[in-house]
């Protein structure tokens, strides 16, 4: 069951924070990697939603991701469709992809449930790499980022851009506390703690996941559209289900059922990619050997250990003050 | 309220429910006796739907629920409660309540509002875990409770989706006695328009609560009778003094 505890709030304000300020006084590159972090941060935030809390691992949310990106992308630079209206229908496409294979997937559980996802993902990335209409293995170029003049702000701007994407996360992080703490995310935990009683309590559980990918893939298209809008050019690689096992490691990273722990694992992943990959190509052997520490460590992932420690502190505090 | 007609499942060769045939007046408390592997619990499962049968038809109020599933069954005023405990083990015991009672509600599905704080969730989560004698501990986690409270628990869920009618399958199995008469007052206790069937093992809380006894052996609804017909049988005796044969 979800709770925003104080420890939560903090840590949300203390990352993004930290974002902002790395953006604003970093320099392009640092921007660079806020927008990169807050595409992976949504993404996570959207892979947590259904897999810490609805119990549904999934290797398709770089699919749905790219899906919302190719369908913003289309209708702005082949059709010159306005951007705003463009993003919500990339967005219903992600949400739309996602409820039909979870529709299907659904039916199955565990292993069979990822394989499904995987399987349908990686059609979805064959579909469009094919795609000589849209463009292939060469990609998309040309596509406009929002036009924000009339509120005064210039998306153009790199460190305009990169706050716009940090209060995407923020927004995408509301929104998923929000349904999370709702009776719909009660249900969809309960679900998750014990679905044939779920069902025999009256609750249509196969149409409950189904609704839940849908809300999920919706946030990952809001992650599509912005990773469209940073480099104006979209490839197939971003639906590749590498992308999706990135995120994945990047939510267990960070601490699966915690929300707030995806958003940080995003940090901490961009950060140490950029920062080993100064000195070494070998980046992923250091992402590697802490995902071995944090899984040896009890599997809580970085957020969750902090938790859990506290937690320690909190209760040995308490027994202090009874004895 | 409750009607049974014909019914027979099988698993391929063997048959474990023989054409099984019983009506429930509304307000009727059926017990279920029988010995052990006389198809009591698969009964249950036909009842609920987490079976089909192979043949045969259930009604509730003259309409027929045999086509629809274990969910649409429970919202149609059904509820049962588990032999072996069936519970949210990593969340409280007032999350467990609060999610069959939103369930019954069906407030499953808003998407801003909290089903957990609202009045009529909660003041249904006070009332059950009252029934069921558990408010003391509503907030701790299941896991962390005893076998007895969870039994409690496990008919709290069934009782807090508010059904018309509630499937209990030994409520009392692994308990004590002091907690077999705590089980005794609980069903006196439950609202009279509430139809309900019981499968029970223990002899004294059958004749206690039950309206009326039907009685199964391998499959076979063998007897059906008030308690005090149930006492004075010679089937009942012979399957409950263990000598009882099929072909006898």
């Amino acid at each position: 069951m979800f709770h925003q505890t104080p420890t939560r709030s903090v840590t949300l304000a203390i990352v993004l924070a930290g974002l902002v300020a790395y953006a604003t006084f970093g320099g392009f590159f640092a921007r660079e990697i806020v927008i990169e972090i807050a595409i992976l941060a949504i993404l996570a935030i959207s892979l947590d939603f259904v897999a810490g809390f609805g119990g549904m691992v999934s290797l398709f949310h770089g699919a749905v991701m790219g899906l919302s990106a190719y369908g913003y992308s289309v209708l702005t630079a082949k059709f010159g469709i306005h951007p705003i209206p463009a993003a919500f229908a990339g967005i219903f496409m992600a949400a739309t992809f996602g409820a039909a294979v979870a529709a299907i997937a659904s039916r199955t559980s565990g292993i069979f449930f990822i394989m499904a996802t995987l399987a349908f993902g990686q059609m979805l990335y064959t579909v469009i790499f094919k795609s000589r209409w849209l463009g292939g293995d060469d990609g998309m170029g040309g596509i406009p980022r929002f036009d924000a003049s009339w509120i005064g702000l210039d998306f153009n701007d790199s460190l305009q851009f990169a706050i716009f994407a940090v209060f995407g996360i923020a927004v995408c992080y509301g929104v998923a506390a929000l349904l999370l703490r709702s009776a719909f995310g009660r249900t969809m935990c309960g679900i998750h703690g014990n679905e044939p009683r779920m069902r025999a309590l009256g609750v249509s559980t196969w149409k409950h996941k189904t609704a839940a990918f849908a809300i999920s893939s919706a946030i990952a298209g809001i992650a599509g559209i912005f990773a469209a809008q940073h480099t104006q050019y979209i490839s197939p690689e971003l639906l590749f289900w590498t992308v999706s096992g990135e995120v994945l490691i990047v939510v267990i990273l960070g601490g699966l059922g915690t929300l707030v722990g995806p958003v940080l694992g995003a940090a901490v992943f961009v950060l140490l990619k950029h920062e080993v990959g100064n000195y070494t190509n070998h980046w992923h052997i250091v992402i590697g050997l802490l995902l071995i520490v944090t899984v040896m460590a009890g599997g809580r992932g970085i957020y969750g250990q902090l938790e859990h420690w506290l937690a320690g502190k909190y209760a040995k505090a308490r027994e202090g003050l009874n004895a | 309220m409750l009607e049974v007609r014909n019914l027979c499942k099988s698993f391929g060769g063997l048959e474990v429910t023989k054409n099984v045939s019983f009506a429930l007046e509304p307000g009727e408390r059926r017990v279920i006796l029988g010995p052990n592997g006389a198809g009591k619990t698969t009964l249950f499962n036909l009842l609920v739907g987490e079976l089909l049968p192979s043949s045969g038809d259930i009604l509730i109020d003259g309409a027929s629920i045999t086509g629809l599933s274990v969910d649409q069954r429970a919202l149609a005023g059904m509820s049962r409660s588990y032999q072996k405990n069936n519970l949210f083990e990593d969340l409280t015991v007032r999350e467990n309540l609060a999610l069959a009672a939103s369930a019954g509600l069906s407030k499953t599905r808003w998407l801003a509002r909290d089903s957990f704080h609202d009045p009529e969730v909660r003041s249904i989560v006070q009332d059950v875990a009252q029934q069921v004698a558990i408010t003391d501990i509503l907030d701790a986690p299941v896991h962390s409770a005893s076998y007895g409270n969870r039994r409690q628990l496990e008919v709290g869920l069934a009782l807090a989706t508010r059904p018309k009618i509630l499937l209990m399958d030994e409520p009392t199995s692994g308990v004590g006695p002091g907690m077999i008469s705590a089980f005794n007052q609980l069903i006196s206790g439950l609202p009279r328009e509430l139809t309900v069937v019981i499968i029970e093992h223990d002899l004294d809380l059958a004749f206690d609560v039950a309206d009326r006894i039907t009685v199964l052996n391998y499959g076979d609804v063998v007897f059906e009778g008030t308690p005090a017909e149930t006492r004075g049988n010679q089937i009942v005796r012979d399957i409950y003094l263990g000598d009882w044969q099929a072909d006898a």
